[in-house]
This record gives C-alpha cells, structure tokens and sequence, in this order.
C-alpha cells in the first residue's frame, strides 16, 4: 500500500501540471465551472493547442496520435487539466471519448482511416444522435427509421437533446432498422453527414440562456451503407460497448476537486462582517463536509486504478462514480452559490463583476443537468440494486 | 500510489474470517449483554496464541512486526462479526503508547505481556467539560520529591474495567486546555487511591469511570518526556482511529449483506420487498457510502503505514465519513428490515448500536470535521 505516485508519475504529473500552467490562454483558464460556456471559437483554438502538443487524445497509443499513456498517466493528466482550469472540451466528448474507442473494436478500417484522424485535428466535429422524444431513459424504444435501399439506408424521423448538433460536421445514430422483434434487437448504428439534404437542425435553449443541444429532424435522408458501424442490428450491443467505455471516465473528478478548491478560495475571500466567510462556523462546517466526501470520492478513484493496474476492470459497481460524483457535484455548486450571498443570484454582469460570479451562478444552473444524462441517477441506482447487489428484479 | 492488497494481507483476512465464523456468533454477543467485561477471555487468548496482539510490534517483544496494512485487514473482518474483544484498546492506544514513547525496560515490561495477552493496558484521557477534546486535561501530577501524586477523574476509558495497567493523561503544566504541560503517566489498578466505576456501552462492551485520588506514582512511571504528552497521545488515537475506521467498514459489509439477503427473501404483496425500488434505491445508496467509507480508510491507512505529513488529516477524513456512513447506513437497515429490525431477536440491530458506539468513539463526525477545517488552515 502506498499513498503517493511513484517518482516517474510524479515527474510526469509536474510535467502536464507546468505545461497547462504555462500554456492555456487566460480566455480559456478558469472556465470549468461554466461548463458549455466556452465560446465555441475559443475552444476549437484550444482543441488545436492541444492537438499541436499530441495531448488531444494522449491516452491513445501513439501510432494513432495519442501519447500512449499509462491509466494512471491518463488520470493523472485529465486531473491536472481540469485542475488548471480548463473547461471539459466538447469537440472531443464524444468524438475522441466515445466513437474512436468503438470504431477501433468495431468499425472497419477504412472507417479508422477516414474518420478518426479528424477526429484528432479537430477538423471534423461529432454529435451523438441517440435520444428522441419517446426514447430517452428508456433508449431502445427509440424509433428514427432507417430502410436499406440500394446503396443507401433511408431515414426518416427525429432525434433530440443532441449536443452542438449546430455546430457539428457528423453525427453518430441509433436507428431502427427493423421493428418486428425485441426492440433492443432491431437498433443499428449509423454515422451520417450533417450536410446531407433533408436534415434540419433545431438549436433548444437551455436554462444557461445558450443552446447546448438540438432537435434533428430526419426528412428522406439518404446515408450510405458504408457508413453502418459493425452489423444490422448490432447497434445496441455496440451502444453498451460505447456507454461502458464512457462509465470510468464519465465523471471527471479533477472537476469536482477544482470546483470544492474554488468553494474555498471564494470563501476566504468573501468577507463577513470584518471576517472571512470561511470562519464562519456553520459554513466551514458545511464546506469540510464537502471536502470530506470529494476526498473520498477521490480516493476511490485511487483504488479503482490500483485494481486496472493489476488488469481487473471494474464492472457495473463503477456506476456509482457516476451517481455520486454528479450528485456530489451538485451539492459543490450549492455552496459555491451560497457563498456568494446577494451575489449569487447575478445573471450575466460579466462586465460589472469578476468572471468566478458568472462561473459559479452558471456552473450551479449547468450542475443541475449532469443527473439527468450519462444515464441519471435513478436508472444508475436501479442498476447497482440489480446488477451489483443482485436485489430481485421482480 | 497502490492501494492493492498483498497475498499475505489475503491470507491474514483469510485466517481472521475463519476465526470470526468459528469462535464467535450473534449469540454469543446475545450472552455477553449480562457479562460485565463484555468479551470473554478464553477468546482473548485464543487470538493472543494467533499472533494476532503482536501483529505491528517489534520482534523483540514478541511481535509480528507486520505493516500497518495489516491493521486494517484484521480489524475489518472483527467489524464484520462485530467482536467484543477489546483488541484496540490494548495494541493500538495503551500498548502504542508504550511502544512510541516508552524508555526500553518500560517496553520489555509491558510489551510481551500485551502480545500474550496477559497483561491488559488501555489509555485514559477523556474528562467532563471536554467532549471530544484529547488536550482537555484537568487531573493533575504534582511533583513531590522522587514521586508524582495524580488527582483527578477521566470517563469512558475503553475496557476501563479489564485493564490491569492506565496510560493517564495529566497535567504538569498550562491551563486546562494546553498542548504542551500534559504528561503520560502508567498506573495500576491496584494503586492507592485508584477507583473504578463500571459503565456499559451501548453495545454491551465495558468501559469505566477513572477516579485517582492523590495517586502516587514513581517519576520512572512517565512515559516520554515531562509536559510533551500530547504528541504521543494523539499519533497513538489517530492509529486506533484508523483501525477503528477499518473495522466500522467491515460492520457496514455485513450490514448491507445481511440487509440486501433480507431484501431478497422477505416477501410482501407477493414479491419480495427487494423488487420494488424505494428498497432498491436505498440499498444502492447504501452501497454507494460504503464504498466511499472503505476508500477514506485505504487512504489514511497507507497514510499512517508511510508515515506521510497527511496523516492526521487523511484520518479526520476516514473517521469523519465512517461515522456518517456507517451511522446512515445501519439506520436504513432497521428500516429495511421492519418490525424485526427493532428486536434483540434480529442480528441487524446489534450493527446499529456498534455504530452508535463507534461513531462517538475518537470523536464524532463534527469533530473531525472541526479537526479537519483547523488542520487544513481554514
Ligand atoms: C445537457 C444535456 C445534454 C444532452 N446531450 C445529449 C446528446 O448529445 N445526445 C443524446 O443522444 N442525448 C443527449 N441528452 C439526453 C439525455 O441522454 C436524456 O435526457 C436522458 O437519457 C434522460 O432522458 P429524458 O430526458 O427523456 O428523461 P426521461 O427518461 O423521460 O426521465 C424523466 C425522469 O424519470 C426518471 N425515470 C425514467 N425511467 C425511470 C425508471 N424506470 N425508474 C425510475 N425513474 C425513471 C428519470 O430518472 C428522470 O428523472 C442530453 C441531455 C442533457 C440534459
Ligand atoms: C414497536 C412496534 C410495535 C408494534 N406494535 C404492533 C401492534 O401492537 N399490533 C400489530 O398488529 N402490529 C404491531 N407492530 C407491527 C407493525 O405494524 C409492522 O412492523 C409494520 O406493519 C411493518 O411490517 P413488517 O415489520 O412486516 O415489515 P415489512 O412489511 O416486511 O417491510 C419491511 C420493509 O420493506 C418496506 N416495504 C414493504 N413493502 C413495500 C412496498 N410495496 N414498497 C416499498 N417498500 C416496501 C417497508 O417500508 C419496510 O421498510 C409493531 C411494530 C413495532 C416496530
């Protein structure tokens, strides 16, 4: 048992940490809080940055551009990056997080070839198409068709929620390709063009005043066959294969301990009566409490590497990081809010006031949704009942 | 960073379940509710000829001198069957003391007993007005010639009531509530002027009222130096609290063991009350602190095993969230289980008033929250 990073970690942690320190732009420092925020100009230049550096990916080997880093290496810099600030980069969320892993266990090499070296550059920006309006907890009764004819598959129908959809080049789907068996059996997985005819995206604002995701309406679409990711019919089982790569690194919890540093940080500067707030005896009673639960979610993270070190993978039991860590999240973002007094109910006077109010008051209103996707929290809790406790279930 | 478990750590966890499952049951714990020192003896001594009191002590006194790691590994299968027996009051409090501070004939004196299991030693520094606070200290040690003259009255000394030797908080010097001026002094039970009035715990461990009236004791009885108590006292509490974090874990194991194996056979409105989901839901959250409780512990026990500056903080963490965890955690269990839940017939209340006991035990979870917020410098 040991508590601190072996000397090579350490070296590599003061490696990232500096760099970050050194490199990111001040417009981009200081921006995990907001969330979705970010002007989208200003993070297509960060994603470049990186990509110069080859930290886009850097968990990736590295004859795919990546940096080929360790698990512990991987955590180590994705803690580092959201410790020096910078916001979660949405042009490589589902992109870099979700669909490259698929496509290399998946999806053929010419898929490889095309798609995810863009992927890297940044050239190409993905959304992922899978909620619809009656498909959202419940996502295999999802119901945008697609018929094979000829070449090409045809689809008709609607997605929704779908993150930076107007702002995207493609879009990865689950589609229904057959409606006669089980649900879960008739779903395919499709990657389309946004440019193709017949598309027409819808920009949903959201209760940030921005519009992070869109409706997609599908009319006559025409996608070629090329483009279906493993079999007909296949899509659910890849979904799944998908969904569980994103479960361990679904909650970042360099974000959580950046957001509990930052509770402190405004609260000894906030000052109460002559005082700091952070002297206050109910408050920083409120915030060791916090602290306490972000450091041991924080350690649990330890442990679980300590398990992939020794190559056993965790199972449905990491859902709770999920379920936690958001939750977790929320009740961080409380505070941060409470902190603020009067000023916490300010709405957009970045020019009057400093950027940490705007941080906090939109980091608090954003931490509300991170329940709801990523499976929320009580299908999460549903599967630890009945996947990891075994509880009956019926 | 490795928090993996040796194959030795294995086969000690191994070894301490089999005894857990073999020399103890629920209804042994039934039949010690009338015994007044709350454990039994011969179980005592049968863990004593394991190795199991000497498991960190050096060589030279008989011990293992195992890693900390291992700790930990034992206490938590204890947690699991919630055994009596008072294993860290002796190894980690009033052993500890004597191990870290003490001169070498005090150590050879006291140590081999400890491992054999004869010779029981617990620490006594808890008084009235202090709550929590392990630097309150009132009872006095006046020097009079070669001898010091102890006056003074310490409450809840844990198995108080079987300890044949007290390793005693006193004031030398400074006001009531100083660090420094506090001194550790070995007294005996059966010393002039010592009084001891037995208390229970809620779950039915023993622990005593330390009454000292102008006790006198030899200046070769300090352990450490004169006025420099505190150090050791609070190295000695933050180990057994880091044990006592590890066993409260191997309590909330078998609670949600126990609770989810209720869940799934109890049957109402024709299925079993584990199928509906306000059961589920709670048994998922259940979970969910449990696995945030046993990573806090992980970390202050490699922690402490490394010696690292963190340590005292890594524990005020573990003990702050083991309190709460394991406090939440047994109290849904009694609700899970209705009326049965609220019976000595049932096992599961046994767990609710450990975790009562525990929780209070070194300081409740404000206390440590509190502890907390001053060690990071807030
Ligand atoms: C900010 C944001 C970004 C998103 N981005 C994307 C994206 O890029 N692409 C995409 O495809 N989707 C995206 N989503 C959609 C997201 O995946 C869905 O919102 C999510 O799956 C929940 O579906 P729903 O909103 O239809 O809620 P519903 O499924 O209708 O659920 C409503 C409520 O009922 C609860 N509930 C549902 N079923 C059960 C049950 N069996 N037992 C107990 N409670 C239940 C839910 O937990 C929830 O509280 C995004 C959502 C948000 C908020
Ligand atoms: C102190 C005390 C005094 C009592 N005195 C009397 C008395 O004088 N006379 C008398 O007749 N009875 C008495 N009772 C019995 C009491 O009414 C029952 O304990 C109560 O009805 C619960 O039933 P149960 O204990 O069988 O628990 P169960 O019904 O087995 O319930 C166990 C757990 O499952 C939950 N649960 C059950 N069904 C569902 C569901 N559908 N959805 C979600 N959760 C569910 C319950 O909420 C509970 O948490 C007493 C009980 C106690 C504790």
């Amino acid at each position: 048992m040991k508590v601190s990073y072996s000397s090579d970690e350490e070296r590599f942690r003061e490696e990232v940490r500096k760099w970050f320190e050194d490199n990111t732009p001040p417009d981009v420092k200081d921006q995990t809080l907001g969330g979705s925020t970010l002007e989208h100009g200003l993070m297509f230049k960060w994603h470049k940055t990186l990509y110069e550096k080859g930290w886009i990916s850097p968990e990736f080997p590295k004859e795919l551009g990546g940096a080929g880093l360790s698990e512990t290496e991987q955590f180590i810099f994705n803690y580092e990056y959201s410790h020096c600030g910078a916001p979660r980069l949405k042009t490589k969320l589902v992109s870099l997080g979700m669909l490259a892993p698929l496509l290399l266990q998946h999806g053929t090499k010419e898929q490889q070839d095309r798609f995810i070296p863009d992927m890297l550059s940044g050239k190409t920006i993905w959304c992922q198409g899978f909620s619809e309006p009656n498909a959202g907890s419940d996502l295999a009764s999802l119901n945008l068709k697609a018929v094979l004819e000829g070449d090409h598959f045809v689809l008709n129908g609607q997605k929704t929620w779908t993150s930076m959809a107007d702002h995207a080049d493609w879009i990865f789907l689950l589609v229904r390709t057959d409606s006669s068996g089980k649900k879960q059996e008739g779903i395919s997985f499709l990657l389309a063009d946004l440019k193709t005819p017949g598309i027409t995206i819808r920009p949903i604002e959201a209760l940030t005043d921005h519009a992070p995701f869109c409706e997609v309406f599908f009319d006559d679409v025409l996608v070629p066959k090329e483009n279906l990711v493993g079999k007909m019919g296949e899509g659910w089982k890849l979904a799944g294969a998908l969904l569980q790569h994103e479960r361990l690194n679904a909650f970042p919890v360099g974000e959580l301990i950046y957001a509990i540093e930052t509770v402190r940080k405004n609260s000894a500067k906030t000052i109460y009566r002559g005082k700091p707030l952070i002297q206050d005896p109910v408050f920083r009673r409120k915030l060791a409490a916090l602290e306490v639960d972000c450091n041991s979610l924080l350690y649990t993270f330890f442990r679980i590497l300590s398990q992939l070190k020794v190559g056993s993978a965790p199972g449905p039991e990491a859902s709770f990081l999920k379920v936690y860590g958001s939750e977790l999240y929320r009740r961080v973002m409380d505070l941060n809010i409470e902190a603020l007094g009067p000023y916490g109910q300010s709405w957009y006077n970045l020019e009057e006031f400093d950027n940490s109010i705007h941080q906090a008051t939109m980091g608090w209103i954003n931490s509300t949704s991170l329940t709801i996707w990523g499976g929320s929290s009580e299908i999460q809790r549903t599967v630890i009942a009945t996947q990891v406790l075994k509880l009956p279930r019926k | 960073m490795d928090f993996q478990l040796s194959s030795e750590h294995l086969s000690l966890k191994e070894s301490v379940a089999s005894f857990v499952k073999k020399d103890h049951s629920f209804d042994r714990l039934r039949d010690l509710r009338n015994d007044p020192l709350g454990y039994s003896k011969e179980v005592w001594k049968k863990m004593a000829e394991l190795g199991w009191m000497g498991l960190i002590y050096p060589e030279e006194y008989g011990g293992l001198e195992l890693d900390f790691a291992f700790v930990m590994v034992l206490l938590e299968e204890f947690g699991r069957g919630l055994l009596p027996e008072p294993w860290i009051s002796n190894v980690l409090l009033g052993g500890n003391l004597v191990l870290m501070g003490g001169s070498e004939s005090q150590k050879h004196e006291v140590l081999p007993g400890v491992v054999s299991g004869d010779l029981m030693v617990t620490a006594a520094y808890l008084e009235n007005d202090g709550r929590y606070d392990i630097d309150f200290c009132a009872t006095s040690a006046e020097q009079r010639g070669d001898a010091y003259f102890i006056s003074g009255k310490k409450i809840f000394v844990l198995d108080g009531l079987s300890a044949d030797r007290f390793v005693v908080t006193t004031r030398t010097s400074g006001s009531v509530a100083d660090r420094n001026g506090i001194t550790l002094f070995m007294v005996s039970s059966q010393d002039d002027g010592v009084k001891l009035t037995p208390l229970k715990t809620m779950d039915g461990r023993n622990a005593c009222i330390l009454e000292l009236k102008d006790v006198s004791v030899p200046g070769s009885n300090v352990i450490g130096e004169v006025g420099r108590g505190y150090p050791l006292l609070s190295e000695a509490i933050d180990q057994a609290t880091a044990g006592l974090c590890a066993e409260m874990v191997g309590g909330m194991h078998a609670s949600i063991d126990l609770t989810v194996a209720y869940l799934s056979e109890r049957t109402q409105f024709g299925k079993p009350i584990g199928a509906f989901q306000t059961p589920q839901h709670k048994a998922a959250d259940l979970f969910i602190q449990k696995e945030l409780a046993l990573s806090s512990v992980y970390y202050a026990i490699a922690s402490i095993d490394e010696k690292t500056d963190e340590r005292t903080l890594a524990v005020s963490i573990a003990k702050a969230k083991c309190s709460s965890a394991y406090m939440e955690i047994t109290k849904a269990a009694i609700q899970l289980f209705g009326g049965i839940g609220f019976t000595n017939e049932g096992d599961i209340g046994f767990f609710l008033k450990r975790a009562k006991v525990s929780e209070i035990l070194f300081g409740d979870t404000d206390y440590h929250l509190d502890r907390y917020t001053r060690l990071s410098g807030y």
